[in-house]
Parts: C-alpha cells; sequence; structure tokens
C-alpha cells in the first residue's frame, strides 16, 4: 500500500495519462546515446573503477568491488585442508542452476559420472528469476545472422564474434531440446511457438512461458536430474577453492559443507564452473535482482586458478528495480511491460526516453532523471521513477495485467498494490555481470580441463546484454561445456594441489597487497543494511 | 512501514523477541542474528526455499507463506520449514508412448484423494485442490493451465493427509502435456533451414567484415 504522500505523485501521473498516450518520442541518435550513457551509465562512472594489480588481467579495469575480492586472500587455511579427494568422478559442475544442471544432463547423456555441487539448493539461482523469456529466431521474419547481428549491436560491438555466432546457431537447436524435455512455451493458434517483440530487436524473438519463463524451465530441468542415474548432487556445498595438478590443469574443488561445516575435496577430469554471478556484490551501492548467492565466486576461484578475464568492468543494470515497498527493493520488474507500451514517468508526470531504449539507454536516464530532482521519493528518502502500469490496463483492456502478468500482479496485490490502478516506483537495479570469466566455442577458459558456461562466462554480451539472450546462452554453453567436459572422462586427472592459489599468494604478498577483505565471499555479509 | 522507527515483538522460531517494524521474516531472523542460510534462495518469491508458518495475534489459524515476502506484524509466532519431504516418482518420459496414461501407475496415491481442501493454501495463490480434481479427472489441460505459477515449494504437499505431492504430480502432466504437443512448425522450418546450410552464405559475408562494415550491417538489419 502506498503511503498517502506517495498517492499524491501517483495523482500526477493519473493526470498526464491521457496527454502521454498521444506523445510519441524520438529514439536516441547514436551521439545522444554516447553522451546519456557516458553522463550517468554507472558504468561510465570512473570513480567505481581501479585497475588490476595482479594476475592474468593485471592492467584491466573492473570495479573495486571485484577488485577487492581479486586482490585478497582466502579465509581457509590451505596448510589444514586435507587434499585427498573424498569423491572421484569424470565432471564435477559446480553451479546449479540453468547452466550447471544443463551441463550436468549432458555430460552425464555422454556416459561421464558427474557430481554437482551447488552453494543453495538445486535451482536457486537466478535462472527461476528470468522472467520476461528467451531469445530465438524462429520467426519467419527472422534469421540466425538477424539475431546475430542484434547481439552484436546490443553489445555495442564488444562481444566475441564467433561466440555470438555459436550461439544463436545453436539457439533453435537447444529449444527443440528443451521442448523434447517436456517444458512447455507458449504457443500461437497455429501450434507455432509464440514470439515477442523486445527492446533492440529487429525482429520478434522472445519466446516465453507466461511471465515465469526460466522458472517452468528450471523446474523440468530438476526432475529431470532426478531422473538420471549417473549424476550425485551436492546440495549447499559451495567450492571454495579449485585444484590443479602438478600441470597447472584444473582437476577439482574444495567444497564446503555448510550443513557440517567441513571441507571436502572432489577431484574430477574436468569441472564445469556455473555458479553465475556477482550481483550480491551490490556494485556501487546498487540494489540487485540476483539471488543470495550471486556472489562472483566464479572470478575469484578461476582468477587464482589463473583464467582470463574479459569485460569485468560492464555491468547491466536492468532499469526497471521495484523502489517499494521496501522489502522488495531490487525485485525485477519485467521488460515486457515497456514493450508493450508501459510508460516510463518522472515525478512531473513527465516521459523522458522512449521506453524501447536498449537496457542501458533506459537506465542511465532515470538515473538522470533522479539526479536532476525530477525523481519520486519514498519516505525512506529512496528515489525513483514511475512505470506507468494502468496505462496498459486502458490501452489493452481491462483485466489485461492480471491475465498477462499474474506473478508480478500477485506480487503486488500481496503488499495491497493493485498495478492495473497504480503505477510502480521503479529504479534501476544490478542485474547482470556482462563479462566474465573467458570461453572458447566449447565453453573451456584459457585453464585446460576447466570449462565456463552462464552468467560466469564472459565475452558473449559484449557491453550490454539483449534481453532474453542469458536464458539462451546458458542453455547453449552449458550444452556444450558439458559435452566437452564429458570427452576429457579419459584423462589423467593427476594430483590434486592448491600449487596455483600459494603462486597467487606469492605474487600478492611480492607486491605488498595485503587486503582484509577475505574471498570468495559465498554469502553476502551485511544484508539488512536497508534499516 | 519501515522508515519510521516501530518496534515489535513477534515470537521468531520460538522465541520472544523485539524488532524493527516492516521486515520481512527472512530479515527479521537475520536482524536478530539467526545464520539462516538453509531456508533462502532467490529473495524474490520465486524459489520456494523459505516456506514459513505462522499465527498472527490473536488469531487460531496456523497460516502459511513464503519468509522473503512475509512482513512480521506485531505478535506474530512465525517458524520456518525446512524443505518437507515428498516422494517423486522415477519415470523417463522419453521411453514413453503415452505418458499421460502412466500418471495412474506413477502417482497412485493421487487417487485417494477426497477433497479435503487442505492444500489449499499455496503462496501463489493456486488452487491446488482444484488442480487435483481436473488431474484425477482427465481434464489435464486444466490441471497444467492452473499451475504454471508453481514454485514447487511443497507446502501443498506438507498438508496432505493422503501423502499426496500435488507440486510433483502437475509437473509431471505438465511435462507429459508438453510432450505430446506437436513439434511447432516455425522450429522445425528453421531447423531445416539451418541444416541445409541456408545461412552459410551469409555467414561467410558478415566473417569477411571489419568492424566498420559489421556495424553498417548490424544497423541496416534494424531498419529493415
Amino acid at each position: 500500500m502506498y503511503p498517502q504522500a506517495m498517492c499524491d505523485l501517483i495523482d500526477i501521473v493519473d493526470g498526464t495519462r491521457e496527454k502521454r498516450k498521444g506523445e510519441a518520442i524520438e529514439r536516441l541518435s547514436a551521439e545522444e546515446l554516447k553522451a546519456l550513457l557516458a553522463r550517468y551509465h554507472p558504468d561510465y562512472r570512473e570513480a567505481a573503477f581501479r585497475n588490476l594489480r595482479v594476475g592474468v588481467n593485471r592492467g584491466d579495469r573492473t570495479t573495486h568491488e571485484i577488485a577487492d575480492l581479486l586482490e585478497a586472500f582466502s579465509d581457509l587455511d590451505h596448510s589444514k585442508i586435507d587434499l585427498r579427494p573424498e569423491y572421484d568422478t569424470d565432471v564435477l559442475v559446480l553451479g546449479g542452476g540453468g547452466a550447471g544442471v544443463t551441463a550436468a544432463l549432458f555430460a552425464e547423456g555422454m556416459g561421464a559420472r558427474v557430481v554437482l555441487a551447488t552453494k543453495l539448493r538445486l535451482g536457486n539461482s537466478n535462472t527461476i528469476m528470468a522472467l520476461g523469456g528467451m531469445q530465438v529466431s524462429v520467426h519467419e521474419s527472422d534469421s540466425p545472422v538477424r539475431h546475430f547481428a542484434d547481439t552484436m549491436a546490443a553489445g555495442k560491438f564488444a562481444g566475441n564474434r564467433k561466440l555470438v555466432k555459436t550461439m544463436v546457431e545453436d539457439g533453435p537447436r537447444i529449444v527443440q531440446w528443451l521442448l523434447d524435455l517436456g517444458v512447455d512455451f507458449d504457443r500461437d493458434g497455429e501450434g507455432n511457438l509464440a514470439v515477442k517483440g523486445g527492446g533492440g530487436l529487429s525482429a520478434p524473438r522472445i519466446i516465453c512461458i507466461g511471465d515465469y519463463t526460466g522458472l517452468n524451465i528450471m523446474k523440468v530441468l530438476k526432475d529431470q536430474i532426478r531422473q538420471v542415474e549417473g549424476i550425485d548432487v551436492f546440495e549447499f556445498s559451495p567450492a571454495v577453492e579449485l585444484t590443479t595438478n602438478e600441470f597447472g590443469e584444473c582437476n577439482g574443488a574444495v567444497l564446503y559443507d555448510l550443513g557440517r561445516k567441513r571441507h571436502f575435496v572432489v577431484r574430477a577430469r574436468a569441472v564445469v564452473l556455473a555458479t553465475g554471478g556477482s550481483g550480491r556484490l551490490h556494485m556501487q551501492g546498487f540494489p540487485t535482482s540476483n539471488n543470495f548467492g550471486a556472489t562472483g565466486d566464479a572470478l575469484v576461484l578461476a582468477y587464482r586458478a589463473g583464467v582470463r578475464l574479459e569485460g569485468v568492468d560492464s555491468f547491466q543494470y536492468h532499469p526497471t528495480g521495484v523502489m517499494f515497498p521496501e522489502h522488495m527493493v531490487g525485485v525485477l520488474v519485467t521488460e515486457a511491460l515497456r514493450s508493450l507500451g508501459a510508460h516510463l514517468v518522472n515525478a512531473k508526470g513527465e516521459r523522458f526516453i522512449n521506453e524501447l531504449e536498449t537496457r542501458d539507454a533506459c537506465a542511465a536516464a532515470i538515473i538522470r532523471e533522479c539526479e536532476r530532482g525530477n525523481g519520486v521519493g519514498t519516505l525512506s528518502g529512496a528515489k525513483g521513477v514511475w512505470l506507468d502500469t494502468p496505462l496498459l490496463e486502458e490501452t489493452q483492456g481491462k483485466g489485461f495485467l492480471k491475465g498477462r502478468f499474474p506473478s508480478l500482479y500477485r506480487h503486488f496485490m500481496r503488499v495491497r498494490i493493485n498495478i492495473s490502478k497504480q503505477p510502480l516506483l521503479v529504479y534501476p537495479t544490478l542485474h547482470y555481470q556482462n563479462g566474465g570469466i573467458l570461453i572458447d566455442e566449447k565453453g573451456e577458459t584459457t585453464v585446460r580441463n576447466l570449462f565456463t558456461a552462464g552468467e560466469a562466462a564472459g565475452g558473449i554480451h559484449g557491453r550490454n546484454r539483449a534481453m532474453g539472450n542469458s536464458l539462451l546462452d546458458i542453455f547453449v554453453f552449458g550444452r556444450r561445456a558439458g559435452l566437452a567436459a564429458a570427452k576429457r572422462k579419459y584423462n589423467e586427472a593427476g594430483n590434486v594441489t592448491l600449487n596455483h592459489v600459494h603462486r597467487y599468494y606469492d605474487r600478492l604478498k611480492a607486491l605488498r597487497i595485503s587486503s582484509t577483505a577475505k574471498s570468495p565471499t559465498l554469502f553476502p555479509e551485511f544484508i539488512v543494511n536497508k534499516l | 512501514m519501515k522508515g519510521d522507527d516501530a518496534i515489535i515483538t513477534v515470537e521468531l522460531e520460538g522465541r520472544k523477541i523485539k524488532v524493527p517494524a516492516g521486515l520481512t521474516v527472512i530479515e527479521a531472523l537475520w536482524d536478530t542474528g539467526h545464520d539462516v542460510k538453509r531456508g533462502i534462495g532467490c529473495l524474490s518469491g520465486l524459489c520456494g526455499a523459505c516456506t514459513v508458518a505462522f499465527i498472527e495475534k490473536e488469531s487460531k489459524k496456523v497460516r502459511f507463506g513464503l519468509g522473503c515476502q512475509k512482513v512480521i506484524e506485531e505478535g506474530m509466532n512465525v517458524i520456518m520449514i525446512p524443505c518437507f519431504p515428498c516422494r517423486a516418482a522415477r519415470y523417463s518420459l522419453e521411453a514413453m508412448e503415452n505418458p499421460l496414461e502412466k500418471l495412474k501407475e506413477l502417482y497412485d496415491e493421487l487417487y485417494t484423494c477426497n477433497d479435503c481442501r487442505a492444500c489449499n493454501i499455496c503462496p501463489e495463490w493456486i488452487n491446488v485442490a482444484g488442480v487435483m480434481r481436473a488431474a484425477m479427472a482427465g481434464d489435464y489441460e486444466s490441471a497444467a493451465a492452473h499451475v504454471t505459477d508453481c514454485i514447487m515449494c511443497g507446502l501443498c504437499a506438507s498438508r496432505c493427509p493422503k501423502n499426496i505431492a500435488p507440486h510433483y504430480v502437475a509437473l509431471y502432466i505438465q511435462r507429459a502435456l508438453a510432450r505430446e504437443r506437436p513439434s511447432p512448425p516455425n522450429l522445425g522450418n528453421r531447423l531445416e533451414e539451418i541444416e541445409s546450410f541456408r545461412y552459410d552464405g551469409e555467414w561467410s559475408r558478415v566473417a569477411a567484415m571489419d568492424d566498420e562494415a559489421l556495424k553498417e550491417f548490424c544497423a541496416s538489419m534494424v531498419g529493415r
């Protein structure tokens, strides 16, 4: 329920709705876009970044939050860990989201023995929160090449062409795989996969399952992993360090059993790192849409093992994160609302950006409005702008929001906000790590036998990810990583050592870096900071 | 409301304790120093990890919800419910001709349902008993249509006196139905095009482009 002070502000939005309906806002020119981003997008705020002093990417720019973790020692007393493996397997998958489960299923399908370890419960991931849908070129006006072009353009041409081509070409095949597993994507009248348009897309390309796309895919994948024989799942067992053999090749991981508070080692012929992104590091103090476990562990573990990172100075701030009520701060409001024509409106009741601009442009424009004093304040002093949802109810018909966005509608009805009558207060929320661990088309990193898939991987999305491409990327590269990792099952795993960590520590010490930060983070430390 | 400094008294995990008003159950647990990890996932009301049971002040009724969504109130008595055990059937959908016909074999306890409606406590407001009725009557489309929003928290199963796990039954129906649907023609066409190398000419042109040419090419796509 909005407090009275905010209801008065909502009256302004209601008052200008009729006028705004007829308004058309020009798309930004290339120069305008550049200027907007440079001035207001968090990725361009130089004070928030520094150059790494150690490791493969020495000299590269990243956020303080990530640099702090990469230039840190572990909490773990390595001398006290028993490195004799408690489990020996072919493929060790770290991470229980869409990418990890896909990798595990494909590796198992190739006859590999698989251990899947995850920090929280299997499936507790950002995958389930992918609401809007998944990009795949199936519409007749569309093509894989067009999908490639849109993805490259959205990423400001910083994405790796080969990886993008791989993703868009594998797209239709991976959808077929999901359909075969019993994922029920929405269909149109002729039984085709129904496709929607979206910001930055030149053809309708978003396939979905209501507004619960990721969740419904993950439900099926979780069910499938229960049905196959060759996968052991360890829940509540985050990885705290990778292990390497005498040649510096990855051969397992040290896991931490949260329940029994002890470490144990899993040795493997190949490791798939799929532990997701880093939203819970709350870069630059932004709220985040990410799940509880998204603390950037993959970057830390893999960097110590010697991988090259790519583009870890670029993050996606989703323009429409909830700002009110406060216990929902950071939670995502799907982009589909803007695609369908919901306006972004400032405190004066004015639009200030074409809502179909890419995510980075919309986010920067919202930050601009708030910095110019056109933001809407909450009681606790937070600022945001309105997302005019009642407008959709007028243009698309009564009951539209409840029917088309049932989960969103219900989540707000629980707090007595009726989105068909009242707008939502939104502000950019830290949503996605655009960069990550550099991979090749097989999903392999620059460290042999270490594969990466999903948000932890980098090189695909360039400097801005288009809507619906991450849900595609996790399955495409999860599959590829799983298949390639399974082929390593005849490898000699070699001795389990932490030599790479000791080498890394030596370099830190030589540079007189003595950080008090401890990494990996595993869990966000101080959560109730909203008080 | 958060923002004003009201302090309320609640019974949290069996202990009477003061917390600031406006927190969710999980925030209150953190605020009071509980090291909760098992019952936490997405913090957005989607993963179903943080199920809680609570009694509101002066109420006789035990209610259920999600810890990341339920805002605590004065006098509330609340506990987290660890993941409730339920039986999920083992099957291989690929090996089955008509998976829906196997429902009875895999989940025979479903047919002992006497519509007591104890399961209608869904935090996603799903009419679970209605879905089970539809499933028993063989109206699978209707059953599946109502569980798209199911987050698999398992609260419904924890209430069932007949040991039915409605979320697993419904998931099976969803998967089985999806498998029975004819393959989408647009996807089939696209796969055929890719397999017959339809785009290879275009790809090799793209591969030969330098960055500037690629930018122009991408810009022309948007215009087309």
